[in-house]
């Protein structure tokens, strides 16, 4: 028995190799077609979705140049640009002092308008838009407000039938620039949370009874449809998918005291506020935005480049995408798909001069 | 005086899994070593783990150079492993001893060839297949019948998936196990008056313990070390112990997973050296259920010398 045993193995071994074996020589043979520049692109999935229309309408205009995108969240997005292991690292958090001062290289360049919604899963509230605060969130967040009828949410809300039932406040447990968007609009808007917990694309979540985390915008998507009364905060790219998972979307409250809903508008006003005083390095927030119709969570989306690449060719394959991406990729027929807004000419012009420096 | 090159060559590669072994462990004890120093005792004991704040200027703390704020606790992460890995093992084992059992002794012989190598194969499949089963059908189903939360993340669908993937390990162990016993031993325990049940638990099971042993340590090696599957369906809970079957948790390995891009973008790198103590911890852990299991086996195998 375990003679025949063994040799049944030896012969399964063998083949298995073989084929092994003749399937790499294939792909060996088969492979470079063509030298072509190849482009990686790794980071934030709220840019993820974006990134997907501009890679096949780029790569027909510019067959010379191929293009790969992953959405791995913005944390990995900055780290794997700052090591080199990617070309363009997607993240709708800009990198911070500290890391800049490591890195003096690296690019923060915005390449459009994104925003953020603040989806929650009440059913049969689903088309309500129920108002949320900054410091509502924050203390459904820290465990303070762990139900939907509490009396702060109530006083937001005359007239609507809150059900008594907890709170089931979903975050990213990856390096998110979602979660860098969402703790900064808590922490400029509530104190006590800018003290205890502040923000970042990770922080350290306070415990909450039944809180979870999911990874990946889509992964806050699921969770969120998969689980009555809970809150998470997602990307405005994949507002069709929230809406289709019958997540309502939440009225916010911004600077100025108003309860507003991220449309193009409001998006729109937060995004004049900053425009005449982003800097060159362009690491600036928009977060909170005075005025009165702006959208409290609103964010330039950044490609985090090094500056200096790897050869030449790889450098100027990466300024044609790029300077593609805040021009012809700025066209309605792309961001209107995912709900983004295009950028400011003045801020178009100071990205163009940061992409002139990639060698 | 021919054999010297052969053996000496047989040598050298052999000893090159001991190396390699004490080189990661060097490895990681030299590049963890600031972070064991800065974290102390508070590392295993400490429920809270805060990167600090990352987009602030680094302070000063205990004598290192870390993020403000920084406080470094893997309790939460330690717990989710153990009890889920137990959990795991205790759903599994009644499944695999069962098919062991099962596929030994009530399968014709025409068709055990055929289940056991369907047993064998689900041990090939990806965790990471196990982890998409588990967010598409696993955790609606527990969320909407079982889960009186209505929440389908946590620790119940981190084990169920855990003990899916350890069961097949087990069965084929111990199956290989139970078809080697001597048909003498069993032939004789029938001739005795035994019934079916009888032969099996008193003949059988007690010959195949140190096997099975074996087994359950290197199906609890495989469910400690799951990343994937269980970063799938877990909940990914942060500063927060689990309190019942249905809260979610957090494991060593998908913890390390899911942080490791956010603790390289911590300037003081103190981020990363926590999570090569958190490797070490883990390391530990699976060296210390190894050795236990070691140690039970010889144990069990002096009994059976001293009853012959």
């Amino acid at each position: 028995m375990k003679l025949s045993n063994m040799l049944r193995r030896a012969t399964a071994l063998r083949s298995g190799v073989a084929a092994l074996a003749l399937a790499a020589a294939t792909v060996a043979v088969a492979g470079p077609a063509h030298a072509a520049t190849t482009l990686v692109e790794t980071g934030s999935s709220l840019l993820y979705p974006l990134f997907n229309l501009w890679v096949p309408a780029f790569t027909a205009s510019h067959p010379g140049v191929q293009i790969t995108t992953t959405s791995t969240g913005s944390g990995a997005g900055i780290a794997q640009s700052i090591k080199g292991l990617v070309q363009i690292g997607a993240s709708d958090a800009y990198m911070a002092d500290a890391l800049v001062h490591h890195n003096p290289n690296m690019l923060n360049v915005p390449l459009a308008i994104s925003s953020q919604a603040i989806n929650y899963n009440l059913p049969g509230l689903g088309n309500a838009h129920i108002k949320l605060s900054g410091p509502i969130l924050a203390g459904i967040y820290s465990g303070k407000i762990t139900m939907w009828n509490a009396p702060a949410i109530r006083a937001a809300n005359p007239g609507v039938n809150l059900p008594a039932h907890k709170i089931i406040p979903i975050h990213r447990v990856d390096g998110s620039g979602d979660t860098f968007l969402f703790t900064q609009y808590l922490s400029r808007s509530t104190p006590s949370w800018a003290h205890s917990v502040a923000y970042g694309t990770t922080v350290s979540w306070p415990a909450v009874e039944g809180g979870i985390g999911a990874n990946g915008n889509s992964g806050m998507v699921s969770a969120a449809a998969a689980n009555p009364y809970s809150v998470a905060y997602i990307g405005v790219s994949y507002a069709a998918a929230a809406a289709k998972a019958g997540l309502g979307v939440a009225a916010l409250k911004n600077a100025e005291g108003q309860y507003v809903l991220p449309n193009a508008e409001t998006v729109g006003a937060a995004a004049a506020s900053v425009v005449t005083v982003t800097p060159p390095d362009e690491r600036i927030s928009m977060i909170f935005a005075h005025g009165k119709n702006a959208y409290p969570i609103a964010n330039y989306e950044y490609a985090i480049v090094n500056a200096k690449q790897a050869d030449a060719t790889t450098a100027a394959s990466l300024r044609t995408f790029l300077n593609w991406a805040v021009t012809d990729g700025n066209a309605p027929q792309f961001l209107d798909q995912v709900h983004f807004l295009p950028l400011p000419d003045a801020i178009k012009t100071l990205s163009k001069t940061q992409i002139a420096k990639i060698k | 005086m021919k054999f010297r090159p052969f053996r000496l060559s047989l040598l050298s590669l052999s000893l090159l899994i001991p190396a390699a072994l004490c080189a990661v462990i060097l490895f990681l004890l030299i590049y963890s070593a600031p972070a064991i120093g800065f974290n102390g005792l508070g590392f295993v004991t400490g429920v809270t783990w805060n990167l600090g704040n990352l987009y602030g200027d680094p302070v000063t703390a205990r004598g290192f150079t870390v993020p403000a704020g920084a406080d470094y606790g893997i309790l939460v992460f330690v717990t989710g492993t153990l009890v889920s890995s137990f959990l795991a093992i205790l759903i599994a084992l009644p499944l695999s001893v069962g098919a062991a059992i099962f596929l030994a002794e009530a399968v014709p012989p025409r068709l055990r060839p055929v289940l056991s190598l369907l047993v064998e194969l689900v041990a090939v499949v990806p965790s990471v297949v196990f982890g998409l089963w588990g967010i598409a059908v696993l955790i609606p189903l527990i969320g909407h019948y079982v889960s009186p939360s209505g929440n389908g993340y946590g620790l119940l669908s981190s084990s169920i998936v855990l003990a899916l993937m350890i069961t097949p390990i087990i069965a084929t162990t111990l199956l290989d196990a139970l078809m080697r016993v001597p048909k003498e031993n069993r032939e004789s325990a029938f001739g005795l008056g035994a019934t079916h049940f009888e032969v099996v638990t008193k003949a059988m099971m007690p010959m195949v313990r140190t096997t099975l042993i074996g087994g359950v340590v290197l199906a609890l090696g495989r469910a400690l070390g799951e990343t994937m599957a269980v970063a799938m369906v877990s909940g990914g809970a942060l500063n927060i112990l689990p309190t019942s079957l249905f809260s979610p948790i957090s494991t060593i390995a998908s913890f390390i997973l899911t942080q490791l891009d956010s603790a390289q973008s911590d300037p003081t790198n103190m981020a990363v050296r926590s999570l090569a103590e958190i490797a070490l911890a883990l390391f530990i852990i699976t060296l210390g259920v190894n050795t236990g299991a070691k140690l039970l086996t010889s144990g069990a195998l002096n009994v059976r010398k001293r009853q012959s």
